[in-house]
């Protein structure tokens, strides 16, 4: 939207006229005049015509009016996309709003339909600006302000970022947003706590505490009440129930009841006595009765007895005669039998001793040849080894070393050897005597037999008989010689050795020796061969066995019957032979048996009859002796029959008399009054009047309590002070619900404006911001503001090449500031599609000029796409401004 | 021979009005307790000597002594009339230790109709009572007068309890034959229990309660003067006020365009009764933001003239269109979030209270926006 032309009429100074502004121009458009000639008054109209209804007097349509009064016009040609369009409004007098087409000279709407047009011009879409931008002198929004909220604002010097946001706010409707948002905290904040819960000593937590204590107060005056209500329905039966107790009729009837019962009791008593006496007396004759049947009865059943007894008693008599008999011959039997039982067993014992001791007879003599042989075979065993010893020692001195022998052997084969060498060497001599009677020469012991050569083995010397001594020595012919002597030597000192160790003169006698040992030793072989036979297990064992024949023998046979004696017992008698005595052993034992049975067969029948007798006699003694009784009893027996005569007649009597009592007892009885139901009846009716009595007692007593407690509750008026109490709970809930709904209500407030005011925060803050970074370098001379990329926070002011801290803003950058954020919102709203105009009324109060200089460069660029209005009084600074100038006309509506 | 007497019923003295304020409520209870007075006034003013009490004299069974001893001692006080009271539901004979004090010390001139017998006012008329034995007796106590003969006098019923659905507690059950004057050939039936003056047939009328206690009826409180000509006649039935405090329910049906400021003005009991009335403006219709501010204030604004001043505006329905929200902002966030509570007022998914909170935000913003612009 463009704003091309403003008209207005009868506004504020310009009472009665009216002027107009034309040819307001893309970009820059500049009004500078003097103070007071109505530039802010062109501003105000103008607001008015897009902001306040022509319907309503608002203050700043009252503000429009002159002092002089009249209706204050004002019209304003517009350029939008969809055409260009004439608003007029008219307030007061003739009120009246309407667009028309300018092309056209059409009326587009009028009235509401106006309204609606022109607020859809400004409608800057949710959450956005208008679609107008203000900056007014001294200010920034549009919103009228306190003084204390502008001064406040000199004071509290604002970072950047803190007044773009505010800006943006201020844009965004945000100062209004802030105070209502503030007035509903407060509000909230009386009610409840940030947490939401009743905040302590605020009207809703009180409202909740009466609440409470309401309800606990109802309930205790309920529980009250039902208390009161409950003693007054007890109260109310306690009554019924003793006006009933009282009714005096029942009374009577009670008092007549045991009247009756006492009456009825008297006579029953009176005739239970009768009946008493009469059955006592019947009793009596009763038993009297029966005494005497008994009694009849008795004798007659004795005599009957008696009779009875009498026959028995004969029967009986025999019987035991008999028995006796047969007691008496049933014991000779057995007494026989027994007899020949004892026979037969003395006759049993007499062949089995015998058999025993012809028995025992023989065993000893077996024993006695068995030891006799024993001692023999002991003798010769003794002998025997006697023999073996000798021969041993013999053998022992006999015997020879053989390797002895085989070194003498071979002794003497080695001087055999030499000698036949010495032979083969030496000089024989031979001597062949001319006859065999001439002396035999004889030399050293040497004989020389005839024709037999006779070695010479040293110097000899040869007695030649008669012809003296011829000496022969062989001459020393070699070493051999010499050596075989000296073996010679050795051999025989062997052999002489071997000898004198064999103790024996010769081999001859020595091997004599050793077949002499080989000999006995035979002997000795063949000797203990035959001991073995005799005693295999050897002597000792021998021994042992004669000690212990001996031994058994001596206990056999008993110093009083000698085994001699035995013996010979034996061998007489043995004649007799073991198997006779064996079979009339057998005999004997047969009869014995036989004997034995019979004495058992016989004695049971000895013992029946014995019993019979017994038996007899018993029974004969109680026969006796209830004849006896019976006798006694019956008396005499004359006298009998007129016994039982007596009797019978007794009986009949007393008969008579018990049924006569029995009569009277039977009539007393069936008129009989049953005496414990009579007496039940009257402690019945008795206890009913008692029993009322002590109800009616019980029921005072409650009665009275009950009436007390009704009493003393009802002066307190509990049911008064309920019903009044119930009623104050009611407001109290109605009050707590007010508050809970008051406290909803705001916190739906709270929760609209907070998520409007991020909303719009989050649409235009960031992007305003983003919008406002190249504008912002206008602030500080030629320093470069460095943003933070994250937050879009300034964070440090670069200039002339050294880092400054952001610093907080004086007045002058504070209204640039809003111009710059205002123009960049007019980029946004450009960029967006909806340009908007920026009009600025004396914006720049406390800037110099030459930063005025650098905002017009500003507002220069920006202007190419952007229609810019600026009101101003700094004539002199804003004729540097350039751009359209604007001028004030007269002006009269048409109509 | 002419039979007049006075009928009235439910003056339910003793009621404390715990939901009303402190100081209104002890006026209220005055009131209750001079309405003797105004009675017997009446009845003095109308020629005669009778005053019929039809039940509920006393609002519970258990009076504290006070209450009691001086409503005696003001029936006493008028001595040259006969009053004759009925046990009602509120005051039975089950409270039995109320009517045990009343019998003790009741002054002469006051008649316990307490018992189902005639009571003979005069020769010439007799009373046939229904005292309720309970508070819910649970059968109709009327019906022993159909075959009582009382001769040629005229015959007066006089009962407490709910014909057809007459009933002031809503309980139905324990219903008198509405025709009951007919089949027991009354001449004229006087009930009571129903606070609001109402003719059930020419001879049998409830009398409303002479002293209001409630916003229900709508109406001052009344009393009856009947007259019977005699046996058989039509009653002569009129209306005589006898209440001090009205009970207004001031019915306020608005739409949009109205201004409810100027049409509750309009509607408002002249300045000089105000005092004595307890008015309910029960709103209804359709109004703007602005509108229902208005109404909020103007209300406020004449509440102290009244006794006491209650508005239920849950009949009414808030119209809020664009205009209304420029008035909040032409755009920004505080317009963002009036549309958003605007939007949720006409959500028809949501749920009646949260669109009534949605509502109440709403008037809340505007009320804040005005304070602010203001």
């Amino acid at each position: 939207m463009k704003l091309t032309a403003l008209r207005l009429h009868n506004v504020k100074r310009f009472g009665g006229r009216g002027i107009a502004i034309e040819n307001i121009g893309k970009g820059v458009n500049v009004l500078c005049e003097v103070n007071e000639f109505g530039k802010s008054t062109c501003f105000d109209a103008l607001h008015a015509l897009f902001f306040s209804p022509y319907s309503g007097i608002p203050q700043a349509v009252q503000s429009l009016r002159p002092y002089s009064g009249g209706n204050p016009l004002v019209e304003a040609d517009i350029e939008t996309e969809a055409g260009r369009f004439r608003l007029r409004k008219q307030y007061y007098g003739g009120r009246r709003a309407q667009v028309s087409d300018l092309a056209t000279g059409r009326l587009v709407a009028q009235a509401d339909e106006a309204e609606h047009f022109i607020g859809e011009l400004v409608r800057g879409g949710q959450a956005g600006p208008a679609g107008l931008l203000w900056v007014r002198q001294g200010n920034t929004g549009l919103e009228r302000r306190t003084k204390a909220e502008d001064d406040g604002e000199k004071r509290a010097r604002e970072t950047v970022l803190t007044s773009v946001q505010g800006e943006v706010e201020s844009v965004t409707g945000g100062r209004r947003m802030r105070a209502v948002a503030e007035a509903c905290e407060q509000e909230r904040a009386q009610l409840v706590t940030a947490q939401g819960r009743p905040k302590a000593g605020g009207p809703y937590a009180a409202a909740l505490d009466t609440r409470d204590r309401l309800a606990a107060q109802a309930e205790a005056l309920q529980s009250e009440v039902d208390a009161l209500h409950e003693a007054l329905d007890q109260r109310r039966r306690v009554r019924s129930r003793l006006s009933e107790l009282n009714n005096p009729e029942d009374h009577a009837a009670r008092q007549e009841a045991v009247t009756r019962a006492e009456a009825r009791a008297v006579k029953a008593r009176l005739h239970a006595e009768k009946l008493g006496t009469a059955r006592a007396e019947a009793a009596l004759k009763r038993s009297l009765k029966e005494a005497s049947s008994a009694a009849l009865t008795t004798y007659a059943q004795a005599v009957e007895r008696h009779a009875k007894l009498t026959v028995a008693a004969a029967e009986q008599d025999a019987r035991r005669r008999n028995a006796r008999d047969h007691l008496v011959t049933s014991q000779n039997v057995l007494e026989s039998a027994v007899q020949a039982m004892e026979e037969a067993e003395a006759e049993e014992a007499q062949a089995r001793a015998l058999l025993e001791r012809l028995d025992r007879a023989l065993r000893a003599k077996e024993a006695s040849e068995k030891l006799a042989a024993l001692h023999q075979t002991l003798t010769e065993a003794d002998a025997l080894r006697q023999s073996i010893e000798a021969g041993e020692a013999a053998v022992r001195v006999l015997s020879l070393p053989a390797e002895t022998i085989d070194e003498l052997e071979a002794a003497e084969a080695e001087i055999a050897r030499l000698k036949a060498a010495e032979s083969i060497r030496a000089t024989h001599l031979r001597m062949d005597y001319v006859t065999d009677d001439v002396p035999r020469v004889d030399g050293d012991g040497l004989l020389l037999a005839p024709g037999q050569e006779v070695p010479l083995t040293g110097q000899t010397r040869l007695t030649l008989p008669g012809l003296g001594v011829l000496t022969v020595r062989p001459g020393i012919a070699d070493g051999e010689a010499g050596t075989l002597a000296d073996l010679m030597a050795a051999a025989l000192s062997a052999r002489n050795s071997c000898l004198d160790r064999l103790g024996v003169d010769s081999l001859a006698a020595a091997r004599h020796r050793q077949r002499q040992a080989r000999e006995q030793s035979d002997d000795v072989t063949l000797l203990t061969q035959r001991l073995a036979v005799l005693a295999p297990q050897g002597l000792e064992v021998l021994r042992e066995r004669i000690a212990t024949l001996e031994a058994e023998g001596k206990e056999s046979f008993a110093p009083e019957t000698p085994i001699s004696d035995a013996l010979a017992q034996a061998e007489t008698e043995a004649v007799v032979s073991l198997d006779q005595v064996r079979e009339a052993l057998g005999a004997a034992a047969r009869k014995v048996a036989e004997a034995r049975r019979s004495v058992s067969e016989l004695r049971p029948r000895q013992d029946l009859a014995h019993q019979a007798v017994i038996a007899a006699e018993t029974e004969g003694a109680a026969l006796t002796a209830e004849m006896e009784a019976l006798n006694t009893q019956l008396g005499e027996a004359s006298e009998r029959d007129e016994t039982v005569r007596r009797l019978s007649t007794q009986a009949e009597i007393d008969q008579g008399d018990w049924q006569i009592a029995d009569a009277r007892v039977q009539a007393l009885e069936s008129e009989a009054l049953d005496l414990e139901a009579v007496e039940a009846s009257l402690s019945r009716t008795r206890s009913v009047i008692d029993g009322v009595e002590a109800e009616k007692a019980g029921l005072a007593q409650t009665l009275a309590e009950l009436t007390g407690r009704i009493g003393a509750q009802s002066e307190h008026a509990v049911e008064e002070n309920l019903q009044e109490t119930l009623e104050k709970l009611r407001e109290a809930d109605a009050q707590v619900a007010r508050y809970t709904h008051q406290v909803a209500v705001l916190d739906r407030l709270r929760g609209a404006l907070n998520a409007a005011r991020t909303n719009a925060r989050e649409q235009y803050f960031e992007p305003v911001l983003g919008e406002l970074r190249p504008l912002l370098g206008l602030l500080f001379d030629d320093a470069n503001v460095v943003f933070d990329d994250e937050t879009l926070m300034p964070s440090v002011l670069r200039r002339n090449g050294l880092e400054e801290p952001i610093p907080v803003l004086s007045g002058g950058m504070r209204e640039q500031l809003t111009i710059l954020t205002r123009l960049a919102f007019a980029r946004l709203l450009a960029k967006q599609g909806r340009p908007a105009p920026l009009i600025l009324d004396d914006a720049l109060v406390y800037s110099d000029d030459d930063r005025i200089e650098k905002m017009f460069d500003a507002l220069h660029r920006q202007a190419r796409d952007q229609q810019i209005i600026v009101f101003s009084c700094r004539q002199r600074a804003f004729s540097q401004l350039g751009g359209n100038r604007l001028i004030l006309r007269d002006w009269r509506p048409d109509d | 021979m002419t039979v007049r007497f006075l009928h009235t019923s439910d003056l339910h003295i003793g009621k404390r009005f715990g939901n009303l304020p402190e100081d209104l409520r002890g006026r209220l209870r005055e009131a209750r307790h001079t309405v003797i007075d105004r009675l017997a006034a009446q009845a003095r003013a109308h020629n005669t000597d009778i005053v019929l009490l039809a039940g509920d004299t006393f609002d519970t069974e258990t009076p504290s002594p006070q209450v009691l001893r001086q409503a005696l001692a003001a029936i006493g006080g008028h001595g040259d009339l006969r009053w004759v009271i009925l046990p009602g539901n509120h005051d039975s004979l089950a409270a039995e230790e109320l009517w045990e004090q009343i019998r003790r010390s009741k002054p002469e001139n006051l008649l316990l109709a307490l018992d189902a017998e005639p009571l003979w006012l005069t020769p010439q008329a007799v009373v046939l009572p229904a005292a309720c034995t309970a508070r819910r007796p649970g059968r109709d106590l009327t019906a022993w007068m159909e075959n009582y003969d009382t001769g040629a006098a005229v015959r007066i019923g006089l009962a407490h309890g709910a014909i057809q659905n007459f009933s002031e507690d809503g309980i139905g059950t324990d219903v008198i034959a509405p025709n009951r004057a007919s089949l027991a050939d009354l001449d004229y039936l006087a009930l009571g229990d129903w606070h609001g003056l109402k003719e059930i047939n020419a001879k049998t009328w409830y009398s409303g309660t002479p002293e209001p206690d409630r916003f229900k009826h709508n109406r001052p409180g009344q009393a009856l003067i009947v007259s019977i000509p005699g046996r058989g006649a039509a009653p002569e039935v009129t209306t005589v006020d006898t209440g001090v405090f009205e009970w207004r329910t001031l019915a306020l049906e608005l739409f949009s365009g109205d201004d409810p400021a100027e049409r509750l003005d309009t509607r408002l009991p002249p300045g000089s009764l105000r005092r004595q009335v307890l008015l309910r403006v029960a709103a209804s219709g359709r109004t703007t933001l602005p509108g229902r501010t208005a109404l909020t204030l103007a209300v406020a604004a004449v509440e102290p003239e009244f006794a006491h001043v209650a508005l239920d505006e849950d009949q009414l329905t808030t119209d809020c269109d664009t205009t209304d929200l420029e008035l909040i902002d032409h755009a920004g966030a505080l317009r963002e979030a009036a549309e958003t509570l605007l939007a949720e007022t006409q959500n028809p998914t949501l749920d009646a209270p949260s669109r009534t909170v949605a509502r109440d935000a709403l008037v809340r913003l505007f009320t804040y926006c005005e304070a602010i612009q203001a």
